[in-house]
């Protein structure tokens, strides 16, 4: 069984298409990035699979769950980072993380936030409150809470925006060492290089289709970028056609 | 002085805040809010004039309530900006361009407060006389008598601003003299004798003189100055120890991470649970004054046990957008755990904290009031707490500020309070003339409202759900 697979899902926003038909499979264990400009559905794609918006139309399974039907046993299994999210202005990061440890039900809730706050090398602002943190630390908070209950699966919108080099390359290293234990990852990016680095398979979306996937490794250079382009291209052309 | 003339500054600032709201809330149904206040206040009038609220009472309730709306305006503008900031990101407002261009703060701040009382009087508070100056007129009032209201309500705006810049400016430099001038002046009308409403534009509207008008326009005059002179803007980072004192208490109170999250938003944010009290503080204080003005007008003793518990349940609105004030409605679909439990949660902080408010006030009233009236309040207070509080969930769900200015919500809104409130405010009125009847119908009218609130707080969970999800 696949850990997600969707059938042709569509999302309209009013005269806006943003998903036009989207089928993909994810298998477990693999590093999934959705590739695509600006504004061709990933964020929406995301938001469906984790249950956070109902698709128009079409299906989902996530991890053998209906995500749309019912999305509570799919926010329970999973973990989310969404693009540009801070945690609560007035809580501590270990405030929030306890939050986020009780309503998943986390046990040994505070050694885990001690491990990941380690692990994300921001325990020693643990007990700051979070509007006084730099982006990039609200960005590990963000991380760390999409991680503290240790999910199969985990999505990321844009994973590593915020971030500065020395903590991009621990993000990285720490995204790769997840799926090495047997977990999922889902990305959303249009940074192809981050693409290129980290994942096992690649989705490119444009318009609210997937036009393309392809596994990274087999690429040299910057041939996924070309490729990334072409993709894109050939799809745009063919919808002015 | 910058080449900047007040007149530039305060057209860029009119401009600016009328982008803010038509940005947050569209510029048509941003539009379309001060029909809906004039329509609001005339039903109210209305509906106060059949079930037998002399005029008087109206009026001095209109002039009591533009005061407080004129108190919380100025407190959004000049400390609310943590809640501003959460909601719209970053903002950046005129006011604090001192910062970064060449004018001064005192400039800045006149400009700031001439644009507050222009843009309100204009968006609000005309249309509210209009309201009810259409069914006064209609109903005998004289035309100059609703004029001189327009006047002295609009004054009564001007007053409630520029306390709050005061006492704003007062807390700026120093917590410790914001507490003593309040002593002081609570000191001075409980032991004192000073009439605190002579020195309001009230006197004026209903005792027009030389010296009301001084009355009237000195103390608005007189705070601004103050405020001006004493405003220092400053970034409240919360990690000020008294915020940090009611933390334990807050893990004590609280069961689960739901109730605890927005307890320790209030607890964190400027103010801290003290704006809480604050602000039950002025309400009951205003009201006080009010229904000893009614008493004085009309010669007939109000219900103050029903009155008191009823604007104290309005008045915790204030409170259902403390404890919000920080969430992202969005975030809970990341977590598994409904939104019936969400509102569960947010429930128990507000009740927790509007009750508890109320509760130390109706027992300060003892001291002036029989224990029947705390007694009541008691009753009455919590049931319209929790209607306030189910309204505004199913209406606004997590973000009860985009109800201010979106006109068609906002109608409900108001025809939902004043559903429950009209029927609570007559009882309040004519209880003098069958107290156990008025009684009865006050704790049956809250007790269904308490009902009401229950169901629409149990059907806001799903229904936001689903909206969120669309």
């Amino acid at each position: 069984m696949p850990a997600i697979e969707t059938m042709e899902l569509t999302k309209e926003y009013g005269d806006l298409d943003a998903l036009s038909g989207l089928s993909l499979t994810v298998e477990k264990g693999e590093l999934f990035a959705l590739l695509g400009p600006n504004g061709s559905g990933k964020t929406t794609t995301i938001e469906i699979l984790t249950g956070q918006r109902t698709p128009t139309s079409g299906s989902a399974t996530v991890l053998g769950h209906d995500p749309v039907a019912d999305p509570m046993p799919v926010r329970r299994e999973i973990g989310i980072l969404p693009e540009r999210e801070d945690p609560p202005s007035f809580l501590t990061p270990r405030e929030y993380l306890q939050f986020v440890c009780e309503v998943r039900s986390v046990e040994a809730a505070d050694e885990q936030i001690e491990h990941w706050a380690d692990r994300l090398a921001f325990a020693e602002t643990l007990d700051s409150l979070s509007t006084n943190l730099s982006e990039g630390q609200r960005q590990r908070v963000m991380l760390a809470a999409a991680f503290v209950h240790e999910p199969d699966l985990v999505f990321i919108d844009e994973p590593l925006v915020n971030l500065d080099p020395i903590m991009q390359e621990q993000v990285k290293r720490h995204l790769a060492d997840y799926c090495a234990e047997g977990n999922t990852l889902f990305l959303s990016t249009h940074f192809v290089d981050v693409a290129e680095e980290l994942c096992t398979k690649v989705g490119i979306v444009t318009d609210g289709q997937l036009v393309a996937t392809c596994d990274p490794r087999e690429f040299e250079d910057d041939e996924l970028l070309d490729f990334f382009i072409r993709e894109v291209d050939a799809e745009r052309e063919a919808v002015v056609q | 002085m910058t080449g900047a003339s007040h007149r530039t500054l305060l057209s860029w600032m009119v401009r600016e805040e009328w982008r803010l709201h038509s940005e947050l809330f569209g510029g048509r149904r941003f539009g379309g809010f001060p029909l809906v206040v004039a329509l609001l206040t005339g039903v109210g009038t209305y509906a106060l004039a059949i079930t037998g609220t002399p005029p008087a009472s109206v009026i001095a309730g209109l002039h009591a309530l533009v005061a407080l709306f004129g108190l919380q305006v100025g407190t959004v503008g000049l400390v609310g900006s943590d809640a501003m900031r959460d909601v719209l990101g970053d903002v950046t407002l005129l006011i604090f361009s001192a910062r970064t261009l060449p004018l001064s703060m005192e400039r800045l701040l006149s400009v700031f407060l001439v644009k507050e009382i222009i843009y309100y009087s204009g968006l609000f508070v005309t249309p509210m006389l209009a309201g009810y100056g259409g069914v006064a007129i209609a109903r005998g009032t004289p035309p100059s008598t609703v004029a001189l209201a327009w006047l002295t309500v609009t004054l009564a705006f001007t007053l409630g601003v520029t306390a709050s810049l005061a006492l704003t400016g007062l807390a700026s430099r120093s917590g410790f003299a914001l507490v003593a001038a309040v002593t002081a002046g609570t000191v001075a009308v409980v032991a004192g004798g000073v009439d605190p409403v002579a020195l309001t534009p009230y006197r004026l509207f209903t005792d027009p003189s030389p010296i009301a008008a001084l009355a009237a326009v000195g103390p608005p005059l007189v705070l601004a100055v103050v405020g001006i002179a004493l405003f220092e803007p400053t970034e409240d980072d919360g990690e000020d120890g008294h915020h940090r004192a009611v933390d334990g208490l807050i893990e004590r109170l609280s069961g689960d991470g739901l109730t605890r999250r927005p307890l320790l938003a209030v607890a964190r944010s400027a103010g801290s649970v003290w704006k809480v009290v604050f602000s039950m503080g002025v309400l009951f204080v205003v009201t006080a004054l009010v229904l000893q003005q009614v008493a004085a007008a009309t010669g007939i003793e109000p219900g103050y046990g029903i009155a008191f518990g009823t604007l104290l349940g309005l008045g915790s609105f204030t409170t259902y957008s403390w404890v919000t004030q920080f969430d992202d409605p969005r975030e809970y679909l990341r977590y598994p755990v409904g939104y019936a439990d969400v509102f569960a949660g947010t429930l128990r902080a507000y009740l927790l904290l509007s009750v508890g408010a109320a509760l130390v006030y109706l027992a300060v009233a003892t001291i002036w009031y029989p224990l029947s009236v705390a007694a009541l309040g008691a009753l009455v207070q919590p049931p319209v707490a929790l209607y306030v509080f189910g309204v505004t969930a199913y209406l606004t769900g997590l973000s009860p500020n985009d109800l201010l200015f979106d006109t068609p919500r906002f109608a409900v809104f108001g025809a939902a309070l004043a559903l429950l409130s009209t029927p609570l405010v007559v009882a309040a009125l004519v209880v003098s003339t069958d107290p156990i009847a008025a009684r009865g119908v006050a704790i049956a009218v809250a007790v269904l409202g308490a009902l009401a609130g229950a169901i629409l707080t149990r059907r806001a969970g799903p229904r936001w759900e689903a909206t969120l999800r669309e």
